[in-house]
């Protein structure tokens, strides 16, 4: 019974139908593809794109020196030397992370007692060159410095859940 | 013993101990601050609360007795609470800022806040904020405001180091620790506060914000200063040694450190260090390879011994060197056939050399001075020279052991000090042979010969019959040769002396070393008279000047009895060769220097005072080019074609040198074959004389030379932070007030002091203490570098 009515569906293209019926439907749903770079993806404030140094709006960089981040880091991918600055304040010689170490699990903004250290939302930038990826303070602080109104924002958006 | 229950545990205790020590010994932690095993009981943070069956209220842990029956519980809501309830009053002016401050990751407050604090502070208020000081080079007080006023730091200074240099001020909520009007912290054993220290007040000034505690790996040494071998944990980040911090050792440095142990490691990375091998051709200096400068030594060795006999060639070492460089150097030297080696390069007094039955040490365990209850401390700088043996022996003192000294200076030992006797060197031997008269006469005893003969002479002093009655009052009297009585020009004499009198009061008797390795020298071998027939001691080989000179780690000019006759016998060598860690003034005389690792780069073993061998591997790897000086030595005896240098280790080296020696047989202070001499002649010059009239010149003075601490071997002259500290001042001359009118001078003029060909112009400080006819010039500085022997005469003149 079962082998005829198999016969009979053969000829009717049933599954066939079936199939270009979700091709139809899709035709007429809304597109998902995304054009980038001419279209971007909505991202979240939390993004953990490339990192940031930030500065007080005096101009003062926040960063303390006081190796949280280094030593949170599952990665080992930041490097910080630390003197005592003139005036006598701890602040970093050296502070560079290795974004090719770097999986971006945010632990570094997560354990900075004063939002020095950020994760912005930039995630398109490359290297050409090996070392490229190997951002020092003076880099650090320059995206920050580049990006700091986005990051305040993101910052203000989440302050609430913390 | 004492029957009490703490968090329902069963615990004896002993009777007086309270019960913080019996939790302690339980293995029950207790949260404290203030309270410190080696310190007096302040009770003043209050963190230690506990709840105690039937008191009324929580007691403090630390301060309370145990008694019978007694049931603490330290976890108990209301203890806890007690606990919680401290620790909000103590954050309530701290500072909540862990991440900048140096203490953050290694801070008892942070540590215990964690468990005790609460999440978020209530307090709203103003915080107190205490203004930073200024207390001196190596310890921070920027960040007093951090300060709990647990007092430990103050209640250090006055029952560890003796001298109270840092208090509280005002009372109440202005309590704040501080120095006495601008004065800096100037103990050597200062640096303890800093671990006393249990949050981030005082802190380390030349480690301040260089790495956290959590990036440093511990690995374990031994200093190369004293002579007592403290313990260390050197902390390193990459290949840098970052601070050095004491390993615990009850049976020689308890937990404290010095600053010289402690702070050295700052001179490591200096400029100074030298990183490669470097020949002088033509005048000029030239880095060139290990290989072409071992070449270079053994082919000039090699002349040389073909040429003038193997006697041509003189080894000296510093007593901060390593069993192993020193056994390799003595062996390099009897293998090319000459018996010239020695390390003693301070001693002007040989006589001793091969009438001793062992090698020189402490005469008893550096634990045992803990129970000596009389002490007779003969030329000794001992707190500069011996800062944790001077520690030890204040805490013996304090428990009513007496101390009895017998010095050409006066210096504050920081302890009471129940007889002295302050005479000019010429008249040490003198004043100790008055001392054994005393004693025999005390003890009506009836001595040998020639030493009932010399002591019947004359009648002792008055000072001499004080300190042989104090003497024979003890029942564990402890005599104890420093620094000076061995560098004495009758150091022989002093110690047969001082050996008699031993003899006759059944007092233990001893040396402590000079240096680290002061002992491990002698184990090994590196002295003239241990192999075959003798070769000439350091003061021969430098008066009758080899034609080469193999220096490891010696500064000519700084490190020996007599610079003069010193850089006198370099300049007149054909060839010398430097083994140093740094560039120093041998670049004028050496012809090869060889950069060699310091301690914490090389394995090694350090032989301390009491005979206790402690071996230590390196910490960091050499700095540029240096190699470890065993290898180096090897290598040259590989080189020279000497037998049985094919060792693969250090360890090798030291199995070899020790032989399976038990080292404790090794250790004899009995001098034999040696008589005491007549003493008649050697009265003290001058020392009831009255000022005479004023000249513009003084001759015929004694000098006094001590080694002042941070001069003492090449690492500590170059540690910066050291070399800014009081101790480190340039030297003067220093003289009683009587020779100063004579001359007419007053505190701070400056004077030409004169010694043989050299001569040098000090600034003169008055010191009433120091006994008429002497002149204290320190040594072991380049400024007094030009001078003559550190004992003998010296002349005075105004500049």
């Amino acid at each position: 019974m079962e082998k005829i009515s198999k016969f009979i569906k053969t000829f009717l293209l049933l599954e066939l139908l079936r199939g270009m019926s979700v091709t139809l439907r899709n035709m007429f749903s809304r597109n998902i593809t995304v054009h980038f770079p001419e279209e971007k993806t909505p991202q979240s404030h939390r993004f953990r794109g490339l990192h940031a140094q930030r500065r007080y709006p005096n101009g003062e960089e926040r960063c303390i020196g006081c190796k949280l981040c280094e030593a949170v880091c599952p990665a080992l991918a930041i490097n910080i030397e630390v003197a005592e600055r003139e005036d006598g304040t701890r602040r970093t010689t050296r502070y560079d992370i290795d974004l090719t170490k770097c999986i971006f699990c945010g632990f570094c903004e997560e354990a900075c007692p004063v939002d020095a250290i950020v994760e912005t939302r930039i995630f398109e930038y490359h290297g050409e060159n090996c070392g490229d990826l190997y951002y020092t303070k003076q880099m650090l602080l320059a995206v920050g410095d580049k990006h700091e109104v986005q990051i305040a924002k993101d910052r203000a958006a989440d302050a609430k859940y913390r | 013993m004492i029957n009490i229950e703490i968090d329902g545990k069963h615990i004896e205790s002993e009777s007086g101990s309270t019960i913080i020590q019996a939790a302690h010994s339980a293995g029950i932690a207790i949260p404290h601050f203030c309270y410190h095993k080696k310190l007096s009981i302040a009770a003043n943070c209050r963190m230690c609360l506990v709840q105690v069956e039937k008191a009324p209220k929580p007691l403090p842990a630390c301060a309370t007795p145990v008694s019978e029956g007694m049931k603490v519980f330290t976890v108990s809501e209301q203890a806890v609470k007690a606990q919680k309830g401290v620790m909000e009053f103590l954050l309530i002016n701290h500072p909540l800022d862990c991440p900048i401050c140096d203490q953050g990751g290694e801070c008892q407050l942070q540590d215990l806040a964690v468990g005790y604090g609460g999440v978020a502070s209530r307090y709203a208020e103003a915080k107190r904020v205490v203004t930073h000081k200024d207390i001196g080079p190596l310890v921070s007080a920027e960040e007093m405001s951090r300060c709990i006023n647990c007092t430990r730091c103050v209640r250090f200074g006055q029952e560890i180091a003796g001298v109270m240099e840092l208090g509280q001020a005002f009372r109440g909520e202005h309590a704040e620790i501080m120095s006495f009007v601008s004065s800096t912290v100037d103990s050597e054993l200062s640096g303890n506060m800093i671990d006393l220290c249990p949050v981030g007040a005082l802190t380390s000034k030349p480690f301040r914000y260089s790495a956290r505690a959590w990036e440093l790996s511990r690995r374990r040494s031994i200093s190369p200063h004293d002579s007592l071998g403290s313990n260390l944990a050197v902390q390193v980040k990459g290949n840098q040694v970052m601070r050095v911090l004491p390993v615990e050792n009850e049976a020689i440095n308890e937990c404290w450190l010095s600053d010289r142990d402690r702070f050295s490691y700052t001179a490591l990375n200096v400029p100074e260090r030298l990183t490669k091998p470097m020949i002088k051709q033509g005048g000029k200096w030239q880095e060139v390879e290990w290989q072409t400068a071992l070449e270079y030594i053994s082919h000039g060795l090699r002349d040389i011994a073909k040429r003038g006999g193997a006697e041509q060639i003189g080894a000296l070492a510093t007593p901060n060197s390593t069993l192993e460089e020193m056994y390799l150097l003595q062996k390099l030297l009897r293998g090319l056939g000459s018996n010239n080696v020695d390390f003693r390069l301070r001693q002007s007094d040989f006589s001793a050399d091969g009438k001793q039955a062992g090698a020189p040490w402490l005469g008893m365990a550096v634990a045992d001075i803990n129970q000596a209850d009389r002490f007779l401390l003969v030329g000794s700088f001992l707190r500069k020279d011996h800062p944790l043996l001077a520690s030890r022996i204040r805490q013996a003192v304090k428990r009513g052991a007496q101390a009895n000294v017998l010095h050409s200076t006066d210096d504050d030992l920081l302890m009471a000090v129940a007889n002295k006797s302050i005479v000019a060197p010429s008249a040490m031997v003198s004043v100790l042979a008055q001392i054994l008269q005393a004693l025999a006469t005390e003890k009506k005893a009836r001595l040998d010969g020639a030493v009932q003969a010399l002591v019947q002479a004359g009648s002792p002093s008055a000072e001499a019959v004080a300190i042989a009655k104090n003497l024979a009052g003890g029942q564990h009297p402890a005599i104890l040769l420093g620094n000076f009585a061995q560098q004495h020009p009758q150091a022989a004499q002093l110690q047969l002396l001082a050996q008699h009198i031993a003899a006759l009061c059944n007092a233990k008797f001893g040396f402590m070393g000079e240096a680290a390795n002061s002992l491990g020298g002698h184990l090994a071998q590196a002295v003239p008279f241990a192999g075959g027939k003798a070769g000439m001691n350091a003061t021969a080989m430098l008066a009758a000047p080899r034609k080469a000179y193999l220096l490891l780690n010696v500064e000519a000019e700084l490190d020996t009895h007599n610079p003069q006759q010193a850089l006198a016998a370099m300049y007149a060598a054909d060839m010398v060769v430097a083994m140093s860690a740094y560039k120093h003034f041998a670049s004028d005389y050496a012809d090869v220097m060889l950069p060699i690792a310091p301690f914490t780069e090389t394995s090694g073993t350090f032989v301390n005072t009491e005979g206790r061998v402690q071996s230590f591997n390196g910490t960091v790897k050499p700095l540029g080019e240096a190699r470890p000086a065993w290898k180096v030595l090897r290598v040259l005896g590989n080189m020279l074609n000497v037998e049985g240098f094919d060792h693969d280790s250090s360890e090798a080296v030291r199995d070899e040198a020790l032989g399976g020696m038990d080292v404790s047989s090794k250790l004899n202070n009995t001098l034999g074959g040696t008589e005491v001499r007549g003493l008649g002649t050697e009265q003290a010059p001058a020392h009831h004389s009255a000022p005479g009239p004023q000249s513009s010149a003084l001759s015929g003075l004694q000098r006094v030379a001590d080694v002042p601490i941070y001069s003492s071997d090449a690492m500590v002259r170059r540690a910066p932070p050291l070399q800014a500290t009081h101790d480190a001042l340039p030297p003067s001359a220093a003289m009683h007030g009587d020779e100063l009118a004579k001359l007419g001078l007053k505190p701070g003029d400056m004077v030409k002091a004169s010694q043989g060909e050299g001569s040098v112009r000090l600034s003169v400080v008055l010191d009433n203490r120091l006994p008429r006819g002497v002149v204290r010039v320190a040594a072991g500085h380049a400024l007094t570098a030009k001078m003559g022997a550190m004992f003998g005469t010296i002349s005075v003149e105004r500049a």
